[in-house]
């Protein structure tokens, strides 16, 4: 095992011993997460209620099984990685760690990789309770799956690299934590947390296409969902790559900016 | 890896820092105002530091609140960035914060922790251990030394939060010194325990201090730390180096001269023993005063000659009274506490 990866493997498991500490809490956390889940009632309404039972080909279980998707998907997303820095940086708890031979930002991404982990067997259980509740059907094919997870793989350190930039804001402002909502509201709706990335008006989809939400959560959502082809999500897989050469850039040039103002002011 | 010239172990030439502070009126109209206008100003936190430390040595750093104390372990650490002059510890240039260099060094701070609170602590060390690459069996032989000295037994697999804050700091310095650093910035270890901890904590670093030969600076409010642990002081105050020397030499620099100590055969009154020295008191048959420090011999020789006295012995001021009097606190507090002074028996 190269030295890394042996400080990764160690930093997981504690990380891994953490959350379980806070499994608890994790079950709630998600349970408030619960916009998709609202979503999918709503537009299940509404396909009812429409001639033919149907809105743009979705009917109320294509509603179902897309925003359950969503949820699902959204799950393995979830990153606070912002409010950690923030804190950090607030109560000076950063010090003791940028005097460790390791970029803290490690022990950030091993602990939500660790929570990952435990909140994925809770959502298989809430998932399939309300899938089974609401009539949705989901794809079969395991190949579905492994795309999925790269997806989610790839779209998740996306948005850490995003989400620990913002947190970064902390070094020159005190209202880094707001920043962090506006970018959620794009994220939410590009992403296709609220519809379905087709149903917004086309000049929209064609500044979505650009941006790395509809790959993260939309494209896994629709392949789970049946909706997508594996050939999309190859060519998501691709748009992902280049946001993530590019969050790491970002993420990189932050930083180093980020400890020159830390080393100015002090903690 | 570049290793440290082998007679200075921490080098710092006329270090300066300031700080720039914005400021705010309180209320509504101070925040709108300087929402528009930020006003500022500059907090020149040290001015101008030098000194040298040899592999090995220990050093209290003493001064007053606000004097610069941790402003300067922040930058001799890395943490902060001098604004001027230069700082070399163990040959690197802290603010840089190469790995060789982190690995040599540790900084403690008061109550700011890098253990993990919802973990039992030996998590946190497994983590350091990873971190800082430390070898299984040097971790081993490392954690054996570590709980014998502070007494671990029984506290390593209890969660952190758990912990009483003496235990808690206990496993913040085994987790700040796991890795064997050279060099070691104590920023007020002892600070909120009570006397039987401060104790292990100090037994602690003289003998980690030993057994390494580590570089130690100093900063702690109890005297009895610096006295215990360090022969060298550094007194900063208002960010400038006032006094650079051994303990006993600092009591020099007390105008209030020796302190002798009498124990009389017959009572005495106050104004009487008032005639051979300043800051007389009288308890039953003790009493004590204090006399130049140039005419120790002879006023002790004509006490010996007028009084029927028992026992006589001179010594250096408490620390605490030095301190008060460089800085002009209250004399009182000096004088509550004799800890640590240095005492010459001349009866
Ligand atoms: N981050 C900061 N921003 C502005 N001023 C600071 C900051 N940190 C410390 N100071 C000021 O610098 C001076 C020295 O502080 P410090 O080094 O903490 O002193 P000490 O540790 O000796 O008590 C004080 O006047 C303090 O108010
Ligand atoms: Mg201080």
């Amino acid at each position: 095992m190269t030295p890394f990866l042996r400080k990764f493997r160690i930093l997981f498991s504690t990380q891994f011993a953490l959350m379980t500490e806070y499994r608890a809490e994790i079950v709630i956390w998600m349970l408030s997460g619960t916009l998709s889940l609202i979503m999918m009632l709503v537009w299940m309404g509404q396909a009812a209620a429409a001639p033919g039972g149907q809105i743009r080909g979705f009917s109320a279980s294509d509603f179902a099984s897309y925003f359950l998707a969503t949820w699902f998907v959204g799950q393995l997303l979830v990153v606070w990685v912002a409010w950690e820095l923030d804190f950090e940086v607030r109560q000076g708890t950063l010090s003791p760690k940028l005097l460790r031979p390791l970029d803290p930002m490690w022990g950030h991404y091993s602990g939500h990789v660790a929570e990952k982990i435990v909140r994925f067997p809770i959502m298989l259980v809430l998932v399939s309770l309300f899938a089974w509740l609401a009539g949705a059907r989901f794809s079969l094919d395991w190949r579905v799956y492994a795309a999925v997870l790269g997806l989610v793989v790839l779209g998740f350190t996306v948005r850490f690299l995003w989400e620990y930039s913002l947190g970064l804001l902390a070094f020159w402002t005190e209202s880094s934590t707001s920043f962090q909502e506006v970018v959620w509201l794009v994220y939410a709706a590009l992403g296709g947390l609220f519809a379905p990335l087709a149903f917004y008006p086309q000049w929209v989809q064609n500044i979505a296409v650009w941006t790395p939400f509809p790959y993260m959560l939309g494209l896994p959502a629709n392949l789970i969902a049946g909706k997508a082809t594996l050939e999309q999500a190859g060519q998501g897989a691709l748009v992902l790559v280049g946001w993530l050469a590019v969050f790491i850039l970002v993420r990189l040039m932050v930083w180093r900016v980020g400890l020159k103002k830390y080393g100015a002011v002090g903690a | 890896m570049i290793s440290p010239p082998p007679d200075v172990a921490v080098q710092v030439r006329d270090l300066r820092k300031s700080y720039t502070v914005h400021e705010k009126d309180p209320g509504l109209m101070g925040s709108v105002r300087s929402f528009f206008n930020r006003r500022s100003h500059e907090v020149e936190a040290v001015k101008g530091v030098s000194f040298d430390l040899a592999p090995g040595e220990v050093v209290g750093f003493l001064g007053p609140n606000g004097a610069g104390k941790t402003t300067t372990l922040k930058m001799l650490s890395g943490l902060l960035h001098p604004t001027g002059g230069t700082a070399r510890v163990a040959g690197f240039e802290p603010r840089k914060r190469e790995t060789p260099f982190l690995k040599q060094i540790t900084l403690v701070m008061g109550q700011k922790q890098q253990l993990i609170w919802d973990l039992p602590a030996l998590d946190s060390f497994l983590v350091n251990q990873a971190i800082y690459e430390i070898p299984e069996a040097q971790y081993q032989a490392t954690m054996r030394e570590f709980t014998e000295v502070l007494g671990l037994e029984g506290i390593l697999k209890k969660q952190v939060r758990k912990l009483s804050l003496g235990e808690r700091m206990k496993c913040e310095l085994a987790a700040a010194l796991l890795h064997r650093p050279r060099v070691l910035f104590l920023d007020e270890p002892t600070i909120g325990l009570d006397v039987n901890m401060q104790e292990s904590v100090r037994a602690f670093v003289r003998d980690y201090n030993q057994r390494f030969e580590a570089t130690v600076i100093l900063t702690s409010h109890y005297m009895a730390d610096v006295t215990a642990l360090a022969r060298r002081i550094l007194v900063i105050d208002a960010g400038q180096l006032v006094f650079d020397g051994d303990l006993a030499s600092l009591a020099e620099q007390s105008s209030g001269g020796k302190r002798v100590r009498l124990q009389l055969r017959q009572p005495i009154s106050l104004a009487d023993l008032s005639r051979y020295g300043n800051d007389a008191r009288i308890d039953g048959l003790s009493a004590e005063l204090s006399v130049p420090r140039s005419e120790v011999s002879a006023r002790a020789a004509r006490l010996l000659a007028d009084l029927d006295v028992a026992d006589l012995t001179v010594e250096d001021p408490p620390i605490e009274a030095v301190m008060a009097e460089l800085f002009g606190a209250g004399r009182e507090k000096a004088a509550e506490s004799v800890t640590g002074s240095v005492a010459a028996s001349v009866a």
